[in-house]
């Protein structure tokens, strides 16, 4: 009987003793399954909703009728006036408001009189949700301001070059991608993820679980070697993990394929050929966490202990990649090649539909490699201790 | 034939806990042994020494002439162990977890199948052979712990305190499992603190007290030995006069 075997042999049982814990097994498919639907309909409709909420303005004005000019203008670019409440100051302290166009009192006779004539913009700016319309109000205004007074400029016969030496035309390189940026990120996120929670139970399962089960010290007093073991378990877990992995971007895949979701100009592709790239970057993953994974697990002198180390894991890993969306720095080199970080990254640029470098590829595979090498090293020792036995 | 030389054992950082002292005993092929003790008197490192799965510190532990420090995985090949852990898969049949202790032992195909089906008749556990054991009382857990013990039809057999928490029902049904299998000619050692069990099954018995061996022999040589009318008298005796009770 070859070592392989014996490892097939164990990596054999522990897939079917996962496939009959129906419960789990069904509860780990559907949430992967689910997440990708779900979570693109959400998100698309709430990109949606912000697109049109960006066409269209309410605005709550004071004394708007001191300024009709300056009204038709307004309307003209969407914008729809109302009157401002009387507590519009407590309202907008309160966030009810956005921004309130207050025209001053004295605006049609400081107008007749050629003067500059005031209107306030009153806002609360420390509102993150207000400053977009805060910055679209005052560059309607500006721009009208301008065209005031140019329209004035050519009265008197003065090209309006010469008030606007300077023209400032904004071509916005991003703009197509930015209202996909959530989303390119919630997919990249949400396959990483697939891939940290989907061996998570079985790991724990075939490790603390057969310790608390009292059923480890009979399996090592078989011809088994620790350290197949060891291998038979991982491939097992890596299995589940891949398959969840898997069901994720299937997922991802169909529903951005065939589900009705608002248009909204998504700026990436998920066709076959992403899918496939994505497989190939999560590999050292969905290769690497089962074996950290199953290391923990067996290290944890109950189930308990066990779980709650491993959910100390899982929190370090799945926070990176939000850290690094955050951040909005260029990282340094070398964070292609810190697992999670590197396929995090990858799988950005794959959304792009850029192309991945075999050498950038075969960074971020290197560090994976030497970790699941010496994961699984420590476990089969760890197994072949005699302390292995007690905290049973 | 299990041979114990002079074997020592201790735990903790420092060595402190001595679990087995200085013990030496040996337990023939066709017979079987009982290793009787107080609880902590050693039984279970004893047997986990000779299971392979704890090294001891001094002495040489022999399983038909293997050494189980040097030759460990060949003489997991030819022992069969119903240790104090005797967890079972729940969500695999009683025959599957059969099944699997028999593949790592490097069994298959239908000779597996064949070994399985006469275990399961012997045991008597066809009615339940392929439920899960999820709901398995402690009686039909232990029938299946000793067939997947056994699979692989071993030469010696080891056994932690076979009779805890079993009826008396299944305690007859395993006194008659062992004594088949002392028929085969096979060496059994099996440890208990229950001196029914070493009066109604053993032919020879192994007083353990505080890691060490204070007396082996037959019944009947213990009782000449102590003086003692009954052996439970002269377990009594031989401990309270070694280190045991009075210690």
């Amino acid at each position: 009987m070859s070592a392989l075997s014996r490892i097939a042999v164990v990596a054999a049982k522990e897939v079917r003793e996962t496939i009959r814990d129906r419960r789990t097994l069904l509860v780990l498919l559907v949430t992967a399954v689910a997440a990708g639907p779900v979570f693109l309909f959400l998100i698309f409709n709430l990109v949606a909703r912000q697109a049109d909420r960006a066409r269209e303005i309410e605005l709550p004005a004071v004394n708007v009728a001191q300024a009709p000019a300056l009204a038709d203008f307004l309307r003209r670019n969407q914008v729809r006036l109302v009157d401002a409440p009387a507590n519009y100051e407590a309202q907008l302290r309160a966030g009810d408001l956005s921004v309130v166009l207050v025209v001053a009192p004295d605006f049609a006779a400081e107008v007749d009189a050629g003067r500059s004539a005031t209107v306030h913009v009153v806002a609360d700016r420390s509102r993150d949700r207000a400053r977009t319309t805060i910055s679209q109000v005052e560059s309607l205004l500006r721009a009208y301001n301008r065209q005031w007074g140019s329209q004035r400029l050519l009265l008197r016969g003065v090209a309006t070059s010469v008030a606007e030496p300077l023209r400032i035309e904004a071509v916005d390189l991003a703009t197509p991608q930015q209202s996909g940026a959530l989303i390119l990120f919630l997919v990249a996120y949400y396959a990483l993820l697939g891939s940290f929670m989907g061996g998570m139970a079985v790991a724990l399962d075939v490790t603390a679980g057969e310790r608390e089960r009292q059923s480890l010290e009979p399996l090592l007093m078989t011809p088994a070697r620790p350290l197949e073991i060891v291998l038979g378990k991982w491939l097992a877990v890596s299995c589940c993990n891949a398959l969840v992995v898997v069901v994720t971007l299937a997922g991802f895949h169909l529903t951005l394929a065939y589900a009705p979701l608002p248009a909204i100009g998504v700026p990436f592709l998920f066709r076959m050929v992403e899918f496939a790239r994505f497989l190939v970057v999560l590999l050292p993953l969905v290769l690497l966490m089962p074996a950290i994974l199953l290391y923990v697990g067996s290290r944890g002198r109950s189930f308990k202990e066990a779980q709650a180390n491993v959910s100390l894991l899982m929190f370090v890993a799945s926070v990176v990649p939000a850290v690094q969306l955050f951040t909005q720095q260029r990282e340094p080199a070398w964070f292609a090649a810190v697992p999670v970080s590197g396929q995090y990254s990858l799988l950005s640029h794959v959304l792009r539909g850029e192309a991945i470098a075999p050498s950038e590829l075969a960074l971020s595979y290197a560090i994976p490699v030497v970790l699941i090498i010496a994961a699984l090293g420590a476990m089969a020792r760890l197994l072949s201790r005699e302390s292995a036995l007690a905290g049973k | 034939m299990i041979r114990i030389e002079h074997v020592s054992k201790a735990f903790g950082r420092r060595k402190e806990v001595a679990a087995v002292r200085d013990a030496s005993f040996t337990a023939p092929d066709g017979a079987i042994t009982g290793l009787l003790g107080p609880n902590g008197a050693g039984k279970t490192t004893l047997l986990r020494i000779l299971a392979t799965l704890v090294v001891p510190d001094a002495g040489r532990a022999t399983i038909d002439g293997r050494d189980v420090t040097g030759e460990r995985f060949a003489v997991r090949r030819g022992i069969g162990v119903l240790s104090d852990a005797r967890g079972l898969y729940p969500r695999l049949t009683a025959r599957e977890n059969i099944r699997y202790y028999g593949s790592l032992h490097g069994l298959g195909g239908r000779d597996l199948d064949a070994r399985i089906d006469a275990l399961v008749a012997t045991l008597g556990l066809a009615s339940i052979a392929d439920r899960r054991t999820e709901g398995f009382s402690q009686g039909e857990k232990m029938k299946v712990a000793i067939a997947r013990a056994i699979v692989h039809d071993p030469h010696t057999v080891l056994l932690d305190e076979p009779t805890n928490g079993l009826d008396i029902m299944s305690v007859r049904a395993l006194r008659e499992q062992l004594r088949g299998l002392r028929a085969q000619g096979k060496c059994l050692l099996f440890s208990t603190h229950v001196m029914q069990e070493i009066a109604a099954l053993c032919d020879r018995i192994v007083i353990l007290a505080q890691g060490k061996v204070i007396v082996e022999g037959s019944a009947t040589d213990i009782l000449a030995w102590s003086g003692a009318a009954t052996l439970e008298d002269a377990f009594v005796t031989l401990i309270g006069s070694g280190e045991g009770l009075a210690a």
